[in-house]
């Protein structure tokens, strides 16, 4: 067997994979049986983006501005095309739980020549504007203004807060108007900026060494009680201090620290060209004092009491990691190395469980807030994204890892949050998602950027895998692209398997409300159908519908959450066996026979997905640092199923003379000395170019006339690498570079090894080797065949 | 009988002993010195030229138009650039704008000054005053200085009164009780006779008065008067009366020797001139054989059944001075007896140090620990390091030792003073204190002359003057010197700022940044505070100074490490902006909390790597954060059953969170002054914990006025950080083997037992030392004490400041009576008082002071008097006072049942602090009338001699002014003619009468008088009064009466009754 031509591929990436409805599942014929589903190794999951925008090509029905009907409790199933309608009776029965439901009077009308759009088949997935819009039924005034609260890190040097402020400018241009910004800056000391305060620039300080609950805040900030009009007041605690405010008629809580961009822009901008380093020295021998912890803690604290509830962010510029006070991750003393995966791995990071626990609370806080943690951290060192993942994925953050603030990776995906239009990232808030399905299938659980919300049901499956034991989820922050994946179980009640009643279909149906980026919240309704498979001995429906690249991403993000969950988890062991167990189960073999085995070509690219995830980033975590695994997780966990997938096995396009820019295989035999190559791995971009283009490159030709074509040819990796960068977010990091050049590692990392040192005799000129001791994709396969065949 | 206090001989009695109040201390105004030879005083001396510089002092004569006048400091600032010809090069400070024409005696010296030392230039140019002081300048003597022109008559110094009027006393002039004890029959005195004329027993008289030992020189000095200008040594005191506190202040800062950049730079014209030759020796210590016992001859009979035959006209009272002493420390190889603290003298610094910096409650030692017990006197010293010295006087010398360091004793590091012996040719000295013999070392080898002294004593200043100065070597150095720091630090609460507080306080800072030292190492910084604190970073080029909140104040912590407090130079005008419009931004707080404890805290953290001084104007009880306080007050007066038993307790800190704070803050050198501006109880009683534990003060305007009190506020802010100090001190004392410091009192913290850490010390402070006996001392021997003190100027000079007093032992009981300080020993009374007020009640305090008088006065009657006195009241020469103050002392605000907790724990806190030369004043006031200022005969005092502290002296037709130092109540009578009102006033009618006083001049001769008289008092007593105004028939006006001491009170005899209380005491333990 061979790896699957990559071309064959391609067209399918190319339109939309997930389909209207954003929901891909791994199967989507689904075994009866708890025990058949055990056996098809690959857990029944979906991947869903509740927040997806379909493409323009897709004719997507305009949101509804009115209210959903729901089913009865406990159902509460929301109205759907699968729903049976008597048209006669003015009833539709329930697909999920077949109750039989009358429609309200308002729906008189309905007829079979009249139906609500929510009935029309092609609207499996809907939306509905339940409030916000001006205009709108249910509507509550106007809508909500976005807020920003900027967490700036000033412990860095000097050309590192240039390029800060230099972000920050760009970034509250770009700002609406009507935004609310606030902004904290800290170092030793978390300074939170007083942005109403016309007089002078005036600061609250707090400590950077001593955890401050979110009341004492309150209460320090002169909060308590201060409630904006039309949000619930907290109530005043008896013998609290007053107000503190020195014209507290006029800047009294919200308007004292977050302001409209059209109120504060001369502040902001006048306290960005002030903004200074931190000015507490820092002693030689030691890193510099930055209390991260608690300058997350103060923008919480201030967020929960200006805007509980609403749509908030709290954007966090960080610039190393936290050496002080709550959230510290390393002693500020120099000698002390930041932990990594071996001092994770031997429990010799003194400070991580402690680090862990404290942003464990701040999410927790943020989550009752509704409110989301960005982190922007560019930093050579780490910072303690580590840390801080549970609060940023929680809260449904965003995350950006680049190792300096003047990086593109940096400047550009900051930028990127603020920009409307069509690659706005479509930032919504507050989001909250409800599953409802079948009778006989249970939610595990969920991975991605939410939480639970506690809420349990009938639909809790016994065992949890991630956010568990509910049946709803809060998203502080979604976005279009926000992905989650949804674990399933099959247990077949008495009443449902009686013979004759059984319904050959099951429905899930993901209820998503959220607040719209444009102010509105909205109700967004997916009802999914898929087919039961009967029996055991019927493999080939199971077969027609696996979905291996949506099969290899839930394994990877199952994987990393069992890295992270169980101590002296083998992933590597782990990956193998249920990789060969799959192919023992599913391929097409003589017992005992390697060479006689064959793949469907639904499952023909999972070998190589599985091949390369075990040299993933996601698996060699000790490559590389805690925070970028943990970085690298999060994202794994939020992308899209096509995006994920090229996390786990990059994509390689070559342009050449000789023919059109065409995928080739992710193998160091991929490289020729006239060839460029394209490397899209998600978090890089590599151009590479072959020994002879480079020399040619060096030596001008493009610029001449007579070699346009080459021009051309040089110019068109470009183009491409520009297409995927602008699409993606956060920006991913283009390298260009030449064979043998020392960035070329960025692509040679990610090749398969099938000419190495050991095998360097027999590689054709032009092409290339790699220094390692790595096993080749043929010989992973060839293992992998005999193993399965094994009986 | 009558005796005028005008006419005729003045008071002849040893005036040296009386608290002559130092309004008698004036200048003669018209006639130049020489003028008033006194009959039998040596012939005024050759030199024609004025051989004391009363330098600047003549020109701060010339601002009070400016004292509490209209501002003419805001005509001053325009004027800036306009005056060009500056003597010294200096930007002018505003009122050291210069004169074209100033005075002849001005410009000679003015130069010197005004040249280079960029230190001193600035500081001395305003001593030529503004150019308002042209006025004065036709003559410059009548406007001698504030404190002592020479040319009084000649005050005698301590028990020795010359003969004014030429010799002895006459027998008509001997009063009858004066005479030899019994002599005098008990009958009422006969006319003209003053029974009760304390001094002048002839016996002492004839004792000690035939050789005029100080009468002499004194009378002298009048001859060499001019004053010679530009003497940089000036202490004017800075006390300028800007109405309404925006005016500038029209005083220059003082200039004060010794820290200056450029130490020494004396002129010549300002040296002592040279003692005409001849001078007799002290004739101290010549036979007690008839000890002089004033008596007071009446009978206890009579006493008791009438006592009324007491004529309260002849019972002792302070006597006015009104001559300038000359004293020379010590005079043929003995300690001379110093004038009383309140007399002007001019020192010449012989051996001994100036009484001023350093003065013991006696002046013989007692050899024995019985001897003082059975004497029921205290020893003490009262140091007072850096008290300003007379103008004329030459200042404290520097030494500097280089790399060597002061030469000290090896065994109790004690410093080389004029009392080490040397011997061996020179090649040992034994150590005065220890009696140790110490090697030479042989940088500092010099041979011995034919009298047994080193050959270069005379040129060493360390081993000829009392007071020297060392400069301090690297071991004396833990750090570098610290730069001076000051740190403001404003209550912006919602009543600070309603009642005009805050404004108050930032237009004094505002002005008084200018009398900061100047110089590079000059760090300012501010902040404010409700419940929350509020920094503010200035360091910025940019728009807006940096608000730096800290909201925490339960566990405060500095908002930077830098930039809270910069260099003067580098944000003087970001300052004053900030200062202008903090009372705008804070307009409309509504915060009534006040964090003061942890605003303290928070500035002492941004202070702690340096230390300095740290200025808070608080105006309301701390209510929130870290050491604050409740209103203990309320609750005391709500459970009023346990409420006079444990009444004390309120006076008492509440807990110990301030005193740990202060001391923390003592050890890194930051010291707290606090300035309460306020309307309401404040609970000085835990608040003044800080500032005297840290050598700072507290402050008290209550009620405060924000129409009359700003000005005070800004003068007193401007003293404060103007006057002389030393930063980062830590002092010790040490004494003669026999002898053991006992305790230590003052401002201060102690942590090891024998030093105390003073993060500031000023010109104000004293420390009073107690000791006692460890064993005996030598007959004839000496007993030495040392004081040191180890500190920083405010240029960043580290120094030892040494302070050496060598006193006589004696065995005998009479002498410690004759050589007894009565001012110091009161002073002592004073603060023991003041200790026990938190501890005990009031009754029993006011009984400890009753009994130390009658003890000393009982110790006298029973073994200095002769039998036959047995029925008199016989009070010691030196101590005929002490139940009057005893008196006083009972009546004060501290001891009286009356009076708010507050008063009362505020008192406490200056008391001790307070020196010698004011803590009298304090509970002894002095009452002058106003309204017949320009009647009465120009005598040569400005300020009009004192009336006796009874009721009869105040008439209803009357204005007078009743001062302590502290406050100046003005009390207006019933019927008082208008026109004097509207000349002193403005007002045509008492019912026209403001409440709050500002008192302005006005274009007439009166008011003129009367501003002069005002001002020269606050020159007196470093201290711009509290003017306020008591009318008759009003609370205010009872208020005033009560503190009249010679009266009967509610709660107190009258001083009659009293010494008739004390007599029979005296005789029922005789019994």
């Amino acid at each position: 067997m061979s790896a699957a031509d990559p071309s064959a591929a391609a067209p399918a990436a190319a339109a939309d994979p997930d389909g209207p409805d954003a929901v891909r599942l791994t199967w989507n014929a689904w075994p009866r049986s708890k025990v058949e589903a055990s056996r098809c190794v690959v857990p029944l999951a979906a991947t869903v983006s509740p927040a997806r925008v379909p493409d323009r090509s897709t004719a997507a029905p305009p949101p509804l501005p009115y209210l959903p009907l729901r089913c009865k409790p406990p159902c509460s199933a929301l109205l759907n095309p699968f729903a049976r309608v008597d048209f006669a009776a003015k009833i539709w029965i329930c697909p999920l739980c077949f109750s039989r439901n009358h429609f309200p009077p308002h729906y008189a009308a309905i007829s079979e020549s009249n139906v609500p759009a929510e009935l029309f088949p092609q609207c499996s997935t809907v939306e509905y504007i339940v409030g916000g819009a001006p205009g709108a039924p249910g509507a509550a005034g106007a809508p909500p203004p976005p807020v920003f609260l900027f967490v700036i890190d000033t412990c860095v040097i000097e050309e590192e807060l240039e390029y800060v402020k230099m972000a920050m400018r760009k970034a509250v241009a770009l700002l609406p108007e009507h935004a609310l910004v606030g902004l904290v800056t800290f170092g030793t000391q978390v300074h939170l900026h007083e942005l109403g305060f016309s007089d002078l620039s005036k600061i609250y300080v707090f400590r950077g060494t001593k955890e401050i609950s979110k009341e004492q805040i309150l209460d320090q900030l002169g909060l308590t009680g201060a409630g904006r009009s039309g949000f619930p007041k907290i109530p005043q605690q008896p013998g609290g201090p007053q107000v503190n405010g020195m014209h507290p008629a006029a800047t009294a809580g919200v308007n004292r620290f977050l302001l409209p961009v059209s109120e504060c822009e001369c502040t902001l901008s006048t306290l960005l060209d002030e903004l200074q380093s931190d000015q507490w020295p820092v002693e030689a021998g030691n890193r510099a004092m930055r209390c991260t912890g608690v300058a997350l803690s103060v923008a919480a604290g201030l967020l929960g009491a200006c805007m509980p509830g609403t749509g908030a962010r709290i954007i966090a510029l960080l610039g190393g990691p936290c050496t002080e006070g709550p959230g510290m991750i390393v002693s500020k003393d120099l000698s002390e190395p930041v932990r990594s995966h071996k001092d994770l791995d031997k429990d010799a990071a003194p400070h991580f469980q402690k680090a862990v626990k404290f942003y464990d609370g701040l999410a927790k806080q943020l989550v009752s807030q509704g409110h989301v943690l960005d982190v922007f951290a560019s930093a050579l060192d780490q910072v303690g994204l580590a840390e801080m993942k549970v609060a940023i994925e929680r809260t449904g953050g965003l995350v950006v890892l680049s190792e300096s603030f003047g990086h593109s990776v940096f400047k550009d995906s900051f930028k990127r949050i603020f920009e409307g239009g069509e690659q706005s990232l479509g930032l919504s808030f507050n989001g909250t998602i409800e599953i409802n399905c079948s009778k006989d299938i249970k939610v595990q659980g969920i991975i991605g950027p939410c939480t639970s919300l506690e809420k349990k049901g009938a639909v809790c499956a016994d065992t949890v895998v991630g956010q568990g034991n509910t049946t709803a989820w809060k998203m502080c922050g979604l976005d279009r692209n926000t992905s989650l994946t949804v674990f399933f179980d099959v247990s077949p009640s008495e009443r449902s398997s009686q013979p004759g009643h059984q319904n050959p279909h099951l429905y899930i149906q993901f209820v998503t409300s959220y607040q719209h980026p444009e102010g509105q919240m909205r109700i967004r309704v997916t009802t999914i159908c898929r087919k039961w498979v009967d029996g055991s001995t019927n493999t080939e429906e199971l077969v027609e519908g696996f979905d291996q690249e949506t099969a290899a991403v839930v394994l990877a993000r199952y994987i990393s959450l069992k890295m992270e969950m169980e101590e002296e988890f083998d992933a590597t062991r782990w990956l193998d066996r249920s990789l060969i167990r799959l192919c023992s189960r599913f391929g097409d073999y003589r017992k005992d026979d390697p060479s006689s085995f064959s793949l469907h070509s639904n499952f023909s690219l999972f070998p190589q997905f599985m091949f390369n995830l075990r040299r993933s980033q996601f698996v060699q975590v000790f490559n590389n640092s805690p925070d970028e695994t943990a970085y690298f997780r999060m994202l794994l966990n939020r992308e899209s199923v096509t995006n994920s997938v090229a996390m786990i096995q990059p994509s390689l396009i070559s342009f050449s003379f000789d023919s059109p820019p065409s995928p080739v295989f992710l193998d160091v035999a991929s490289i020729a000395a006239d060839r460029i190559l394209l490397l899209d791995a998600y978090f890089s971009v590599v151009i590479f170019h072959g020994m002879t283009i480079a020399q040619w490159r060096n030596m001008g030709y493009q610029n001449q006339p007579e070699h346009e074509q080459f021009a051309q040819l040089l110019q068109s990796p470009h183009e491409e690498a520009q297409m995927i960068i602008k699409g993606r977010f956060p920006v991913p990091r283009l390298v260009v570079c030449d064979q043998h050049g020392s960035q070329a590692r960025f692509l040679l990392a990610k090749l398969n090894p099938s000419a190495t040192y050991n095998s360097a005799h027999d590689v054709a000129p032009g092409s290339d080797i790699i220094f390692t001791d790595d096993v080749s994709f043929q010989v992973f396969c060839e293992h992998l065949q005999r193993l399965a065949v094994q009986s | 009988m009558q005796v005028s206090r005008a006419a005729g001989p003045p008071f002849a009695g040893p005036p040296g002993s009386g608290p002559a109040p130092s309004s008698a201390i004036r200048a003669p105004q018209g006639p130049p010195p020489g003028a008033r030879p006194f009959p039998g005083s040596p012939p005024p001396p050759s030199q024609p030229s004025p051989p004391f510089a009363r330098p600047g002092a003549p020109l701060q004569q010339q601002s009070p138009p400016q004292f509490g006048g209209p501002p003419p400091a805001m005509a001053s600032q325009p004027q800036r650039p306009g005056f060009g010809g500056l003597p010294s090069g200096p930007p002018p400070q505003v009122q050291r704008a210069p004169f074209g024409g100033p005075p002849s005696g001005v410009s000679p010296q003015a130069p010197p000054f005004g040249g280079p030392p960029a230190a001193v230039a600035s500081r001395s140019a305003p001593l030529s005053g503004p150019p308002a002081a042209a006025s004065y300048q036709p003559a410059p003597p009548a406007a001698v200085p504030q404190r002592s022109p020479f040319g009084g008559p000649p005050a005698a110094a301590s028990a020795q009164p010359p003969p004014i009027g030429g010799g002895p006393f006459t027998a008509a002039q001997a009063p009858p009780f004066g005479g030899p004890p019994g002599s005098v029959p008990q009958t009422a005195p006969t006319g003209g006779l003053r029974p009760f004329g304390g001094p002048s027993a002839p016996s002492q008289q004839v004792q000690f008065g035939a050789p005029p030992p100080f009468g002499g020189p004194s009378a002298v000095q009048p001859g060499a008067q001019p004053p010679p200008f530009g003497a940089s040594q000036s202490q004017a005191p800075p006390f300028m009366g800007p109405a309404g506190g925006n005016v500038p202040p029209s005083f220059a800062p003082p200039m004060w020797q010794g820290q200056g950049a450029v130490p020494g730079g004396m002129q010549p014209s300002m040296r002592m001139p040279v003692m005409p030759g001849g001078m007799p020796p002290n004739a101290l210590g010549q036979g007690m054989s008839h000890a002089s016992t004033p008596t007071m001859p009446y009978s206890p009979h009579a006493q008791v059944s009438t006592p009324s035959k007491i004529d309260p006209n002849q019972i002792p009272r302070p006597v006015q001075e009104t001559s300038v002493i000359i004293f020379e420390t010590r005079q043929g190889g003995q300690a001379a007896i110093p004038p009383a603290a309140s007399s002007e003298f001019i020192v010449k610094d012989t051996g001994n140090c100036n009484p001023r910096l350093m003065r013991c409650t006696m002046n013989q030692i007692p050899c024995t620990g019985d001897l003082l017990t059975t004497s029921g006197m205290p020893l003490a010293l009262l140091v007072q390091p850096f008290a300003l010295p007379h103008p004329s006087e030459e200042p404290i010398q520097l030494v500097d030792f280089g790399e060597m360091g002061p030469i000290r004793c090896s065994r109790c590091k004690a410093y080389i003073n004029p009392f080490m012996k040397f011997i061996d040719q020179g090649k040992h000295f034994i150590c005065n204190l220890c009696g140790f013999s110490n090697d030479t070392p042989r940088e500092y080898f010099c041979h011995l002359g034919p009298d047994g002294r080193r050959r270069d004593a005379d040129e060493r200043p360390e081993l000829c003057r009392g007071s020297v100065e060392f400069v301090a070597t690297k071991e004396f150095l833990v750090r570098d010197p610290m730069p001076a720091v000051y740190f403001f630090l404003i209550d912006v609460s919602m009543n600070a700022v309603n009642t005009g507080a805050t404004a108050a306080a930032c237009s004094a800072i505002s002005q008084a940044l200018s009398d900061l030292p100047e110089g590079p190492r000059t760090m300012v910084g501010i902040g404010t505070f409700d419940s929350a604190i509020h920094f503010y970073s200035l360091r910025r080029a940019q728009q807006q100074p940096l608000m730096l909140i800290v909201p925490d104040i339960q566990d405060v912590y500095t908002p930077l490490q830098t930039d809270l407090i910069l260099p003067i130079s580098e944000c003087h005008e970001n300052l004053e902006q900030l200062l202008e419009s903090i009372p705008v931004m804070f307009e409309n707080n509504r915060i009534a909390d006040s964090a003061f404890g942890a605003a303290m805290k928070a500035s002492f953290l941004a202070m702690k790597s340096t230390g300095g001084k740290l200025l808070v104007f608080q105006s309301v009880l701390p209510s929130v954060g870290i050491g604050s306080l409740s209103a203990r007050e309320a609750e005391g007066r709500s459970n009023t059953s346990t409420g006079d038993k444990e009444a004390h307790k309120l006076l008492q800190p509440v807990d110990k969170t301030l005193k740990t704070m202060a001391q923390e803050f003592a050890e890194y050198q930051v010291c707290v002054d606090v300035f309460l501006s306020t309307q309401s109880y404040v609970d000085i009683a835990s608040i003044s914990v800080v500032p005297n534990t840290t050598g700072g003060r507290v402050y008290y305007y209550y009620p405060f006025s924000a129409l009359s009190d700003p000005a005070k506020l800004y003068n007193d802010l401007r003293w404060n950080i103007s006057r002389p100090q030393g930063f980062e001190a830590v002092m010790r004392v040490r004494c003669s083997q026999g002898l053991q410091v006992q305790d230590y009192f003052g401002n201060f913290c102690k942590r090891v037992p024998t030093d105390i850490d003073l993060p500031v010390i000023d010109s104000d402070k004293a420390i009073m030392v107690t000791f006692k006996h460890d064993d005996k001392l030598q007959e004839n021997s000496e007993c030495a004490f040392q004081c040191a003190l180890l500190y920083t100027t405010v240029f960043g000079q580290r120094r030892i400041r040494v302070i050496n007093l060598s006193l006589s032992c004696t065995n005998m009981l009479s002498s410690l009576f004759r050589y007894a300080d009565l001012e110091t020993q009161f002073t002592y009374v004073v603060k023991q008082a003041a200790n026990g007020i938190p501890s005990l009640p009031l009754s029993q305090v006011r009984d400890q002071v009753t009994s130390t008088c009658i003890n000393i006065l009982q110790s006298y009657r029973k073994y200095c008097a002769s039998v036959s006195s047995s029925g008199q009241l016989i009070l010691p020469e030196a101590l005929k006072l002490l139940p009057l103050y005893t008196l006083a002392l009972t009546k004060s605000v501290g001891l009286r049942n009356d009076g708010r907790l507050d008063d009362r724990s505020y008192w406490v806190s200056i008391v001790s602090s307070v020196s010698v030369l004011l803590a009298i004043p304090l509970v002894f006031p002095r009452m002058i009338a106003l309204h017949d200022l320009t009647s009465r005969d120009d005598d040569d005092s400005l300020v009009p001699s004192p009336l006796t502290l009874n009721s009869e002296n105040i008439h209803d037709d009357g204005i007078y002014l009743l001062e302590n130092g502290e406050d100046g109540f003005i009390y207006v009578g019933n019927s008082v003619n208008p026109l004097t009102l509207e000349q002193i006033f403005g007002v045509s009618s008492l019912a026209g009468l403001p409440n709050q006083l500002v008192l302005e001049p006005f274009d007439n001769e009166l008011s003129r008088k009367v501003n002069e008289v005002v001002n020269e008092i606050r020159r007196q007593r470093c201290s711009y009064l509290r003017l306020r105004l008591c009318k008759k028939g009003d609370p205010s006006g009872d208020f005033f009466r009560s503190l009249l001491v010679e009266d009967k009170a509610p709660g107190g005899l009258s001083y009659v009754e009293f010494l008739v209380h004390v007599h029979r005491q005296i005789q029922s333990k005789m019994t």
